[in-house]
């Protein structure tokens, strides 16, 4: 029998009944997400080929950007490696249920370090290095490397990828010896999300457009210090991105050698004291993670008032899973933190629009904002059912294993769906005006514009909030860490898939009544006979789609639960 | 008050369920028992409205449950083996929804949970968030949840799960309470002493089939046992030979 066979066991086996359990139906879904995460790395790919293309054909500062590029990949991935495993190290060492089992049975410090080790490693990083593939491979093609290029990458990834967990790892331990475990998770998620946050915003106010203009930069100087980006001989992300630098941009070879042997053996030395580190402080660490106290709830008599106020139009049994939603909410930090990206998001849709540069267009200004607005109404239709994606299609599933309260009660499922679509229109629909309204005051277009956009707008958030509740009933997912989660699966993607296909056909077909409003419009004339009948037509068909999307998924949805035995 | 006719439910080749036929009158506290896998959470479940069944019918005072589920369950109360529970709420506040969701008005509702709160001894956590409680402080939570509307049927599965001495003994006068208030308690248990002691009537099911039902003496004079103890009984019917096998192996 092999050392580890016995520790290593239970979670290979897992996977392999859940494949086996899947049946059909799993396959269809692991094909989709197959398909799905082909055509994103092929995305990805495409994206990097021809940024670097681009970069081969600059003379004298080509290969200099590309490196550049490859190293500060290399030093996000590295980065997001390391915090994705301290969240990662959190749950496989503290909060996974078989820790109970294994930490009562007579185990071996060293091997179920060992074993959590490779799992850890493995969670946490199959999806960055799967993603970062393509980055590689686009570098190999457009440099035309060959096979040992291929063969140092994987000798440098490995140790890489060890090295980065092994750090994360270590955060964790001497952070879960500080903090309660559940808290901690807690604490992450939320650094996570302003983390998002604040790149995202930084990157926005950066201006990343200025790049492809020349006019904006006064020398090659001012041009290279924009492009700066923190490299440190002591970060393992450099080393690698000097090994591959060899092959791809033709660096010095002397320190080939010496870079793969620090990462091969740095990678070993923290495995190694991480080992002690482990010995030493685990059982303490576990323990206290197992400790739960007291938590009173929090929630002022203000906010109470406020929810009592938010409630009072609804009857008795709406009334009370509004108030337990809106209470569950606000208290849970994973579920509340989310209103800060959804704040962010307002924040750039609406900037980019206070910046765009229509004066700067060779089409005549008042017809361009009216494209632009007509535009505005998909990317309007998208941003929604991205935030419906997050609040409202885990509306279902956020009931989780307490799902057994309703439906023992005489509250009934359709109650419920309705329960949570109107709570959810009420906030997509505020959401979709502010969007609509404020980008199209920016756009200062016309009035007519302003209310067919509009109108539009909230029609479309009719039928994404019904997708999104819909789905949510079709592909629950009662059992879940953390509500990110809920989304991740293969219900969400259909929804996205779905909501994304309606936001399209909607714009297509409201295309034709914008063109002739607009023209006509320009042309100082009222439409004719005619063109009333094609604008009413199209209407027409815009309310048949959002009416159909509007009943077939909540229908769907409620069958589904109807016939769910599994709680 | 609780009548089952017929009551069966298949899992794809498993038949967990086996044409069930059984009567409960009211104020009765009737005791499911059987082994595990016998088929006692499928019939709870069904009758909680939390599975359909692939046949028969379920009446809770008269009324059908696969009919009329909404009013059946307006007058049945739940409390399920695990109690999953809402933790980011307090327990005041899970009773208050549970009481909405049952419509109870807001003039009845604060005091009653006022004295379910007292009656299952939860007064110095129902202010603190359900995700701190224990196994057993979420299992007397639920069960004050099943009673705040006053319900005229309470289907109970597992109910001494993870509770203490002091809260199985109160478990116990409540359940016995109930029932001289006219209220039928239909309850699945694995602790056959607990049974003999509390229930009126007592009903055993094995590979989905009720195979004994009655009260006490009535089935020692159906079935007998070394003893006449519903241990004994327990073991006749559904077979005492893993028993011994299993205690031999232990000895080895």
């Amino acid at each position: 029998m092999l050392p580890y066979t016995s520790l290593f066991y239970p979670g290979p086996a897992q996977l392999v009944n859940r494949l086996r359990r899947g049946g059909r139906r799993g396959a269809a879904r692991a094909l989709v997400i197959g398909l799905m995460g082909v055509a994103f790395w092929a995305a990805v790919f495409a994206g990097f080929y021809r940024v670097l293309r681009y970069f081969n054909g600059v003379p004298v500062f080509g290969s200099f950007l590309a490196a550049k590029l490859l190293g500060m990949a290399l030093l996000t991935f590295f980065s997001i490696l390391i915090f994705s495993t301290v969240i990662a190290a959190i749950s496989s060492f503290f909060m996974s249920e078989e820790l109970q089992l294994l930490v009562a049975s007579p185990y071996d410090s060293d091997e179920l370090y060992f074993v959590k080790l490779c799992e850890t490693v493995l969670t946490s990083s199959w999806m960055v290095l799967l993603f970062s593939l393509p980055v590689f491979v686009a570098y190999g093609v457009v440099f035309e490397q060959g096979a040992a290029y291929y063969a140092l990458m994987a000798t440098g990834l490995i140790p890489g990828l060890l090295i980065a967990a092994v750090i994360g790892i270590a955060i964790a331990l001497c952070l879960v010896t500080t903090f309660p475990a559940q808290r901690l998770k807690d604490v992450l998620f939320l650094f996570t999300l302003f983390l998002v946050i604040g790149l995202y915003v930084l990157f926005r106010t950066l201006k990343p457009e200025r790049l492809v203009d020349p006019e904006a930069f006064f020398t090659v100087i001012d041009y290279l210090t924009s492009l700066e980006a923190p490299t440190s001989a002591y970060l393992p992300s450099q080393w690698l991105s000097d090994i591959l630098g060899v092959y791809l941009f033709g660096h010095d070879a002397a320190h080939l050698v010496f870079n793969v042997l620090l990462l091969w053996s740095s990678a070993a030395a923290l495995v190694v004291l991480l080992n002690l580190l482990f010995n030493r402080i685990f059982f303490s660490a576990w323990s206290r993670a197992q400790e739960s106290r007291p938590v009173r709830a929090t929630m002022s008599a203000v906010f109470d008032r406020l929810i009592r106020l938010v409630t009072r139009p609804f009857s008795g049994r709406m009334r009370a899973v509004i108030d337990k939603d809106f209470r569950t909410f606000f208290r849970d930090t994973a579920q509340w933190s989310q209103l800060f990206l959804l704040c962010a998001i307002i924040g750039i849709y609406l900037y980019n629009f206070s910046v765009l540069p229509l004066d700067k267009s060779p089409i005549p200004t008042r017809q361009l904002r009216s494209i632009f607005s007509f535009l505005n109404m998909g990317l309007a239709g998208f941003v929604i059912s991205a935030v419906a994606v997050r609040f409202a299609y885990p509306a279902v599933s956020l009931e989780g294993l307490s799902f057994w309260i309703i439906r023992s009660s005489p509250m009934g499922l359709r109650g419920l769906l309705w329960c949570k679509f109107w709570v959810s229109f009420v906030f997509l629909a505020l959401l979709s005006v502010i969007l609509t309204v404020c980008s199209n005051y920016f756009l200062r277009v016309e009035p007519s514009m302003m209310i067919v956009s509009t109108a539009t707008v909230l029609l479309m958030t009719f039928g994404l909030t019904s997708l999104s509740i819909g789905f949510g009933a079709m592909y629950p997912r009662f059992r879940y860490d953390n509500v990110a989660q809920i989304p991740s699966g293969y219900g969400g993607l259909m929804y996205m898939m779905c909501s994304v296909l309606f936001v399209g056909a909607v714009v297509v077909l409201e295309a034709l009544p914008v063109h002739l409003l607009v023209t006509s419009a320009l042309q100082g004339r009222q439409p004719d006979g005619f063109d009333w009948i094609r604008i009413a037509a199209s209407f027409s068909l815009i309310m048949a789609l959002c009416a159909a999307v509007f009943v077939l998924p909540m229908r769907a949805g409620l069958r589904r639960l109807e016939e769910m035995e599994t709680l | 008050m609780i009548k089952l006719e017929n009551l069966t439910k298949q899992y794809g080749k498993l038949l967990a369920v086996d044409s069930l036929d059984l009567e409960v009158p009211a104020g009765q506290l009737f005791g499911f028992l059987g082994p595990n896998g016998a088929g006692k959470t499928t019939t709870i479940r069904m009758m909680a409205g939390l599975l359909k069944p692939t046949a028969g019918e379920i009446y809770i005072d008269g009324i059908s449950v696969l009919r009329e589920p909404e009013k059946a369950k307006r007058i049945c109360g739940f409390i399920p083996d695990r109690p999953f529970v809402y933790g980011k709420l307090t327990g005041t506040e899970f009773l208050r929804f549970c009481g909405g969701l049952y419509g109870v008005t807001a003039s009845e509702l604060e005091p009653a949970i006022a004295a379910l709160t007292r009656l299952f001894h939860m007064d110095d956590y129902a202010g603190e968030l359900i995700e701190s409680y224990s196994h057993g402080m979420k299992q007397r939570l639920v069960m004050a949840a099943a009673l705040i509307h006053r319900p005229r049927a309470i289907i109970v599965d597992e109910p001494m799960v993870g509770l203490d001495p002091r809260g199985a003994k109160l478990v116990k006068r409540i359940f016995r309470e109930l029932c001289g208030n006219g209220i039928t308690v239909f309850m699945s248990i694995h602790t056959l002493e607990i049974a003999e002691e509390m229930c009126d009537r007592i009903g055993i099911i094995q590979q989905g089939r009720l195979v004994a039902v009655g009260t006490m003496a009535e089935l020692k004079e159906q079935i007998g046992g070394a003893d006449g103890r519903l241990e004994s009984i327990f073991f006749k019917l559904t077979g005492d030979e893993d028993m011994q096998e299993v205690i031999s192996a232990l000895r080895l």
